[in-house]
Order: structure tokens, then C-alpha cells, then sequence
């Protein structure tokens, strides 16, 4: 008996399939079906209102909410971006050895492979004030009190996010980039363009599919944080899905899924402006 | 292991094969004799691969069957059919030693380690290759990967060896060296080679029997010399090599010759046999470049009245060896090329610029069924000969 | 950039070299300071200067004090993440075979992975947790839990399937049934291996993401933690630097599973891509 093709398919991908609907798939429209709910106390009550919403929009905490997570997130992508292209641009077009540049991206990879909360509050004896860095800065006489805004702060969040998000803007960038035949830089610059043109006219466009992916990548790890922000701003900040998280914490489910809900549909409509910039499909599937 | 005892002849039967709106095979029927060496021959998109394809089992025709020892091979497998194939670029298993690569068939059917281990080293005996039995096909140069894909393919006992473009992955002198093996082998072996290319000299070189292709399309079929002195269409005469194509209107048929008009006001005559074309009808005729006379002329000698006369500029000169290769400009389009001699060009050098006169013998003029093939006027490569 | 026969560098050269020998400190930096001060003397505090080295807070780890049940939710951890890879790797590599034929819905599959990928990891979690709540089925770190975190790995999964397979060259497969395989004979002699390379790295992926997993598993584990909940418990009230010590030791253990899997690509690819020229022919041709 000869099975269809398609048949083998669907048994090979079931399983996969399912998976991802039972934990994923329903979860998430149950988590939208909640966001109509209506709450008590400590239990939640199946209802179908706005009112969840209502409050969202009517609340001027959400605004403020957004406009810090949009404000890291701006900073963050920036910074990931500059950092990310100027180490792919040097691991591909400076290094020369195959096998050094392979060695030289898995350096950088490799932290990603461990544990993003120890990563991060390694920053904490770091940045303190009687820190590392600190500490350093007073023995060599730079400054002769300690810097206080470096932790528990903004700039202690952006330097945990740019700590651990570089690395989703390198390996896009990195593979676009490796991609580039480089007899195109050697004909741009037998045309007589100068390094900055090359990389303006050359690399950039060329890479633009890696910039997206990794963007996208960065402002939906950024847009979906709680935890870095929590630890890194002392309690300071609050960003949407931290907020979310208190809510979740006290049981108002309700109100969280309906922040979910919004953000998510806010991230969505961030990612398909990015993809409708630039074609990505065939970076993933080429 | 006793042999495959069936015939290896093979049978294509209005076989039409299409991928989506492309038709790659166009109701092609072909009868291939056993033992015989066949060669495919055509460019890229023209066919070739997919009738292989579709002998070895890997395609299914859309139309048309296929028989094998005269019966029909439809829906079997490849090893049933007893085809084995030598893929385009060997296609041997990375990870694999050479030793389990050869023995690998047999691995898929059951026998035991031992076995299997000790045939195929007899094989790889046979290809010179024992030595390397351990090692992994990366660690092998390119003509030793071949040995190895053919003994690997042989070890199955096919009565039928497709070969897809296997000497293209070689450099210049291996190409040659390897040529030279694989006729050897198909020799001794005594089975049906099916050999697909698009170099025309290799093609010449090993077959039996040669098919040029065209767009899905069998253009000739018939032995390699068959072909080269009497091409049946333009097409094949421009893949072929070594010949030219003219073309003229038809002033007066007699006796089984016509003769013709080109456009530079040259007269041509060609053989029609019992045909009678039409007064102003355009015929193709081709003469073979190598009997192709040239001679300088004088610039303000009046048109001679012979046929079988062209007069022109030399536009280049090739110097290949044991022949010049003098390119000339006609009043046609398309390209016209005497080889000549070295010993010939020595004595009446001419050089690029010089009018020339260029002459044959109307019993090399062949005539061309016709207008050019497929309508396509792409000008070939030219075949050199060696 | 400039041309092969150019052997000097560019100040340029220099320059991105510093800049990213700048990125690999800025990377690793943190993470030193803390594997140094898990050495602390028994007195010392959570930042410098160090007051003695000593295994003291490494040994009470293992005893326990100050640290909560760090060893059940250590054993938890690795347990997890070692279903979590074995399932991973099955059903990502089946998934895999299955997109190589164009198939219904594959379209949909493919976007629901890639949602799955982006969607911030404790959206997951509260979906999944209020399935559960709803269902009153109890949340556990090998039910709930497992199938959050693979929410997580399958798509990363399928992704680098794709990839391997992408680059899979099929004539090996045609090979192998023309010399007589079947099906089943091809896939496992053939195919796998050719890909173990990738579904290695599928494994890599499936273990350190499972292992290091923070917002998906927070709110499904239940009542007992993963080792990332146990540390983040400890980060609210940070008093001994043995949570320096606890990242010291998931750190090493991240690289071991790392070194392994590298290593035996490494060793796989290395063996079998080995190049030789044209011109070694020992034994004659003709």
C-alpha cells in the first residue's frame, strides 16, 4: 500500500504540531478569551467585557509604561545595531582566517549559551558603588566618588539589555553580511569608492535582512522583559509586561491578559513595518 | 554474485515527460540495443538528464513507458530494473568509508558484514582502489571519487550503467585520461552504457551510438562518424562541430542536384536525391570545415562561375596545431570557418583582411532537413579536434 | 577588504579590533567578576575586595544553608532539560522531513513556530497556567513546565532543520535508492547521518535554552522550582555571595554541554570535509 506523500508529511509534523497548539496555540486564545473576563477578588469570572480594556486605555499608567518600554527599546536597538554591525563587519571583512573567524563568533555566542539571570546580576558587583568599576575608577583617579546612576538605574537596564541582546543582532547581521560576494567590495573599490561609500552603497543594503531580523529579534526580547528591568532599575522602572507581571502576581488575571493582548498586537505591528521593509523570507528559508 | 542475465537493451516508447507547463521530454521514442555504449548529447535543458533520470527510475514518464529486455520497467525500482546510476557529482556517502560506500547495496539487502566487506574490495581490487578502502571519500581526488562511484554502481550487477555527466567534475587531463576507462570498462563489462553530455568530442569519443538533442527532442541518432559526415539537421551539423552551415534558393534541380543561389549572389549545389524542392525554395546544406579549400585572391578578379565557390574576408585565424582555424566574412550571418592544414596553411599563408576564395568538392556537400532545428539560430561551440 | 595582494592592514583593522576585544570584556567581564567572587572568604561580601578565597560558599551550596532547595531544583533542572532536548530533537527533525515536501498547512505551521519563537516567554506561561487553572489540573515542572519551555526550543528546533536540511544535498538520497534502499533504510542510513551535525546542534539548543529557562517556566512549574526560579529567588534578597557560587557552577555546567556538542560537530565536520588536491593521485589512472 502506498502512502501519499502528503500523508507522511502531516504524520511527520503532528506531532511537532500538536505540541505547539496545546501549549501554545490554545493558550494564547484562552489568555485573549480572558481578556474580556470579568474578576473578583481572588477568582475570575467568565464574562465577555471591555471594561479590562477601558481601563487600559483610560489609564494614563499605560501610556507611561509604553513610553519607557519604547524609549529602551529605541536606545537598545541603536546601540545592538552599532555594536552588532561593527563586530560582524569586523569578523567578516577583517578576519581573514576561516577557522579564526568561526573561533571569534563562538567566543560571542557562547555567553548566550548560559543562564540570562546570572549574566545579568553579574552586572550588580559590577556597577555598584563599591563595585568594580567603581572601584577601578577611584584607584585611577578618574573620579573620586563613586558614580551612583550606574546601577539601579536606566543605564544599568540598557547595559543589561545591550549585555544580552547584542548577540541576536550579530548572528543575522553576521550570515547577511557573509553572504556578500566580495568581489562586489573589490569592483566597488576599483570604481574608485572610498571604505565609508563601500559600506554605505555595498554592506548596508546587503545586510538589510540581517538589520531586520535582528531588530525584530531585539524589540520583541526588549518589548517582552520583566525581569531585567525589575532587578536593574532597583524597582524604579516599570515597563508593560513588568506591570504585567505585579498584575499576574495579585491575581488579576483579567487585566493582564488584556495588557497582553495589546502589547502584543503594539509588537505585531512593529514587526510586519520591519518586514515590510525588507523581504525576509528568504533569509529564512535560503 | 551470478550476473544479471536479462538483456539490457532498452525502449522508449512515446515517452513525454513535463514539469508543471514544461515539457522537458517531447513523445521521444528511442531503442537502444544491449551492450551498446549510448550517448546522450546536448546543452543544458535539452532533455538528456531527464530521459537518464527516467531509464534509472528516479523520474516516472507523464506518457509513454519505458522497457528494459523488452518488457516494461514502469513503476519498478531501480534495482529491480537492474539499473544503477553514477550521479553528476559521484553523490558518495560523506560519511562513509570508501569500503562501506562500494558495499553499501548489499548492506541494504541483508548480507552479513563479512560478506559484503569482501566483495566489495574484490571490486575495489578490480578499480585500483583497495588500498584506499578505509579511507573517506573527502580524503580521495576527484578521478579516484569516480573509480569509486563506479565501483560502487557496478556492484550491484546492473545490466544497465547510467552515467550522469560523469566527467565533468574533472579537470582537462583526468577528463581524457578517464575517457579512455570508462569505454575500457563498458567493454569488458558487456552491459548497456547510457552516457549523458554535453561535450561533443567526448560524446564522439566513447559511443556506440550517439543521440543529439534538442528541447526535449531526439535531433539524430546513429553512430558518432554517421553523424559527423552526414548531420541530418542545422542543429546538429552547429552542435556537432567541425561543419557549416549555408543556405541558398533553389534555381533548377537535375539529376538529383540542386542548385542554388546564397545571398551573396554564390552559387551551391547540393545532393536532393529523388527530391524536386520548389524553385525559390531555401534549402540548408553543410560542408565539413576540414574540406574547405582556401585561396587568396586577387581584389578586382570578377566572380567566378564555378559553384561551389565563396569569396570573403578573413576575419581571424586560430592556429590550433595540426590545423588553422581561418574564420572568413560572408555575405551570411553566420559563422564560416576553413580548417586548413598546417602543412597546407605553410605553403599559401593567408592573413585577417586578405580576400579569399573558399572551395569545395560538391560530393561533401550533405543536405540539411530543415530550417535549423528548432528554429533556435544559437551558434555552437566549436567542436576542436584533437 | 582591500586587496589580497595588500599584506599590511588597515588603521581600520586595528581599530575594530580593539572595539571588539572591548565587546568580548564587556561580554565575559561580568561574569568573571562574579566567578572570582564565588571564591569569597566566609566573611566577605557580595562585591570586592575579597576577604580570603575559600570554597566556603561552594560548600554551602552543597549543605545548603542560605540557599533554599538548591539541589532538588538543580536535579529538576537537568532532568527537564534532558526531556525537553530528547523531545525536541524528535519532533524538531520529524517537523524538518516534513517541511522538505510541500504539504496543507505547512504554511501555517511554519508561522505559528515563528509566533511561538517571539511571543515574550511569560505570556506563555500565564496562558498555559490559567489552562490549567481552568482545567484544575495541577502545574507541574515535568508537565506544565515542559511543554512551556518547549514552546521555546521546537521552533529554534525547526529553524536550524531547515537550515541542515536545506543544505542537505538530495542526490546522496537518490543514491541510496538506486542501490537499492528503502525508505526507511534511506532515512537511516543516509540522511541522519549526513545531518547529525545539525540535529547536534538541535540538541545544544534544546538542552542550554531548556536549562536556562526563566519566563516561560515561571509560572508552570508548580510547586517546585527550576534552578533559574530557585536563583531568581535568591536575587530578591541577594545576602551571600552564594549566588555567585550557584553561577559559578550552572556556568561550568553550561560549558561542558556546550565544549560536547561543539566538539563533536567539530570532529564529525572536520573528518569528513578534508580536502585533497587533484594532483595527489598515487595510484595511476588508464
Amino acid at each position: 500500500m502506498k502512502i501519499n506523500q502528503q500523508t507522511v508529511s502531516w504524520l511527520q509534523v503532528a506531532p511537532l504540531t500538536v505540541v505547539l497548539l496545546v501549549f501554545f496555540g490554545i493558550p494564547m486564545l484562552i489568555v485573549a478569551a480572558v481578556s474580556f473576563f470579568d474578576y473578583e477578588r481572588w477568582q475570575i469570572v467568565p464574562a465577555f467585557i471591555f471594561d479590562n480594556y477601558v481601563e487600559l486605555f483610560q489609564s494614563s499608567l499605560t501610556l507611561r509604561l509604553y513610553v519607557t518600554a519604547i524609549k529602551y527599546v529605541v536606545i537598545v536597538w541603536a546601540v545592538t545595531l552599532i555594536i552588532g554591525f561593527t563586530v560582524a563587519y569586523f569578523l567578516v571583512f577583517h578576519v581573514r582566517s576561516l577557522t579564526l573567524k568561526m573561533g571569534l563568533f563562538l567566543l560571542c555566542t557562547v555567553p548566550f549559551w548560559t543562564s540570562n539571570i546570572i549574566r545579568m546580576i553579574s552586572w550588580i558587583p559590577f556597577l555598584g558603588r563599591n563595585g568594580v568599576f567603581n572601584t577601578g575608577l577611584e584607584e585611577l583617579g578618574i573620579i573620586d566618588q563613586p558614580l551612583s546612576f550606574l546601577l539601579f538605574s536606566d543605564f544599568a537596564v540598557i547595559v543589561a539589555y545591550v549585555h544580552l541582546n547584542t548577540l541576536f543582532m550579530i548572528v543575522p547581521i553576521f550570515n547577511s553580511m557573509a553572504r556578500i560576494d566580495p568581489g562586489l567590495i573589490e569592483a566597488a573599490h576599483d570604481a574608485g569608492a572610498s571604505r565609508w561609500r563601500v559600506i554605505w552603497e555595498v554592506v548596508l543594503p546587503l545586510s538589510k535582512t540581517g538589520i531586520a531580523l535582528g531588530s525584530i529579534f531585539v524589540i520583541t526580547l526588549v518589548m517582552g522583559d520583566f525581569f531585567v528591568v525589575k532587578i536593574m532599575s532597583g524597582g524604579q522602572s516599570a515597563t508593560v509586561v513588568s506591570a504585567l507581571a505585579t498584575e499576574i502576581a495579585s491575581l488579576q488575571y483579567p487585566p493582564a491578559a488584556a495588557s497582553a493582548v495589546v502589547l502584543v498586537v503594539i509588537v505585531a505591528l512593529m514587526v510586519s513595518a520591519i518586514l515590510r521593509l525588507v523581504d525576509v523570507r528568504r533569509e529564512l528559508t535560503g | 554474485m551470478a550476473s544479471d542475465t536479462r538483456k539490457g537493451d532498452i525502449e522508449l516508447v512515446a515517452v513525454t515527460k513535463r514539469f508543471g507547463d514544461m515539457v522537458a521530454v517531447d513523445n521521444v521514442s528511442l531503442r537502444i540495443p544491449h551492450g551498446a555504449y549510448c550517448c546522450l548529447l546536448g546543452p543544458s535543458g535539452c532533455g538528456k538528464t531527464t530521459i537518464l533520470r527516467m531509464i534509472a527510475g528516479h523520474e516516472t514518464p507523464s506518457q509513454g513507458d519505458i522497457r528494459i529486455g523488452g518488457e516494461s520497467v514502469a513503476g519498478q525500482s531501480p534495482l529491480r530494473r537492474g539499473t544503477a546510476m553514477m550521479f553528476q557529482a559521484y553523490a558518495l556517502f560523506p560519511h562513509l568509508s570508501v569500503l562501506d560506500n562500494v558495499a553499501f547495496s548489499l548492506k541494504m539487502r541483508g548480507l552479513d558484514r563479512e560478506e559484503r566487506q569482501q566483495q566489495a574490495r574484490e571490486l575495489l581490487t578490480k578499480v585500483r582502489l583497495d588500498h584506499f578502502a578505509d579511507r573517506l571519500p573527502a580524503q580521495l581526488s576527484g578521478g579516484q571519487q569516480q573509480r569509486v562511484a563506479l565501483a560502487r554502481a557496478l556492484i550491484t550487477n546492473p545490466r544497465v550503467l547510467l552515467l550522469d555527466e560523469p566527467l565533468s567534475a574533472l579537470d582537462e587531463y583526468l577528463r581524457l585520461r578517464m575517457r579512455g576507462e570508462l569505454r575500457r570498462m563498458q567493454k569488458q563489462l558487456g552491459i548497456t552504457f547510457v552516457h549523458v553530455t554535453h561535450t561533443q568530442l567526448e560524446a564522439i569519443a566513447v559511443a556506440d551510438m550517439l543521440v543529439v538533442m534538442d528541447q526535449g527532442r531526439i535531433e539524430q541518432s546513429s553512430s558518432p562518424d554517421k553523424i559527423y559526415n552526414t548531420p541530418r539537421t542545422a542543429y546538429v551539423a552547429r552542435f556537432i562541430g567541425g561543419q557549416n552551415v549555408l543556405s541558398g534558393k533553389v534555381e533548377s534541380v537535375s539529376d538529383g542536384i540542386a542548385t542554388l543561389r546564397d545571398a551573396g549572389g554564390a552559387r551551391l549545389t547540393a545532393p536532393v536525391g529523388n527530391a524536386r524542392p520548389e524553385t525559390g525554395s531555401q534549402l540548408y546544406l553543410s560542408i565539413r570545415r576540414d574540406r574547405v579549400e582556401v585561396a587568396k585572391t586577387a581584389g578586382n578578379v570578377a566572380d567566378p562561375g564555378e559553384a561551389n565557390v565563396v569569396r570573403g574576408k578573413v576575419h581571424s585565424i586560430e592556429y590550433q596545431g595540426s590545423y588553422a582555424k581561418v574564420t572568413i566574412d560572408l555575405a551570411q550571418p553566420e559563422e564560416f570557418v576553413a580548417n586548413v592544414s598546417d602543412v597546407d596553411f605553410l605553403r599559401a599563408p593567408v592573413e585577417i583582411g586578405d580576400d579569399v576564395l573558399a572551395r569545395w568538392l560538391p560530393a561533401h556537400v550533405r543536405l540539411l532537413e530543415g530550417a535549423g532545428g528548432s528554429g533556435d539560430q544559437r551558434i555552437y561551440a566549436d567542436a576542436e579536434l584533437i | 577588504m582591500h586587496s589580497t595582494a595588500d599584506q599590511s592592514r588597515p588603521w581600520t583593522f586595528y581599530a575594530l579590533a580593539a572595539f571588539f576585544t572591548l565587546f568580548v570584556l564587556f561580554l565575559y567581564g561580568p561574569m568573571i567578576v562574579i566567578y572570582v567572587l564565588s571564591f569569597q572568604g566566609p566573611n566577605g561580601g557580595l562585591t570586592f575586595p575579597l576577604q580570603g578565597v575559600s570554597l566556603h560558599w561552594f560548600d554551602a551550596l552543597i549543605k545548603q544553608e542560605r540557599t533554599g532547595d538548591i539541589a532538588g531544583a538543580f536535579r529538576r533542572s537537568i532532568g527537564l532539560a534532558a526531556m525537553v532536548t530528547v523531545l525536541t530533537v524528535v519532533l524538531s527533525v520529524m517537523a524538518g522531513l516534513a517541511f522538505r515536501r510541500r504539504f496543507a498547512g505547512a504554511g501555517l505551521v511554519f508561522y505559528m513556530a515563528i509566533a511561538s519563537l517571539i511571543m515574550p516567554g511569560l505570556f506563555v506561561s500565564l496562558g498555559i497556567g490559567l489552562v490549567f487553572q481552568m482545567l484544575g489540573v495541577t502545574p507541574t515542572w515535568y508537565g506544565s513546565a515542559l511543554g512551556a519551555q518547549l514552546t521555546w526550543t521546537l521552533p529554534y528546533g525547526l529553524l536550524i532543520m531547515f537550515a541542515v536540511l536545506g543544505r542537505f544535498n538530495r542526490a546522496y538520497e537518490e543514491a541510496a535508492s538506486d542501490l537499492g534502499a528503502s525508505n526507511w533504510q534511506r532515512l537511516r542510513h543516509v540522511t541522519l547521518p549526513i545531518v547529525l551535525p545539525g540535529i547536534i546542534g538541535v540538541a545544544l539548543f534544546g538542552f542550554t535554552l531548556s536549562y536556562d529557562e526563566f519566563p516561560r517556566t515561571v509560572l508552570t512549574s508548580g510547586s517546585s522550582n527550576t534552578l533559574p526560579l530557585e536563583i531568581w529567588a535568591m536575587t530578591t534578597d541577594v545576602t551571600s555571595p552564594a549566588l555567585f557560587a550557584v553561577g559559578t557552577v550552572t556556568t561550568v555546567i553550561s560549558f561542558i554541554v556546550i565544549g560536547l556538542a561543539l566538539t563533536s560537530i567539530a570532529l564529525i565536520e572536520r573528518r569528513r570535509l578534508r580536502r585533497v588536491s587533484s594532483l595527489d593521485e598515487s595510484s595511476t589512472v588508464g
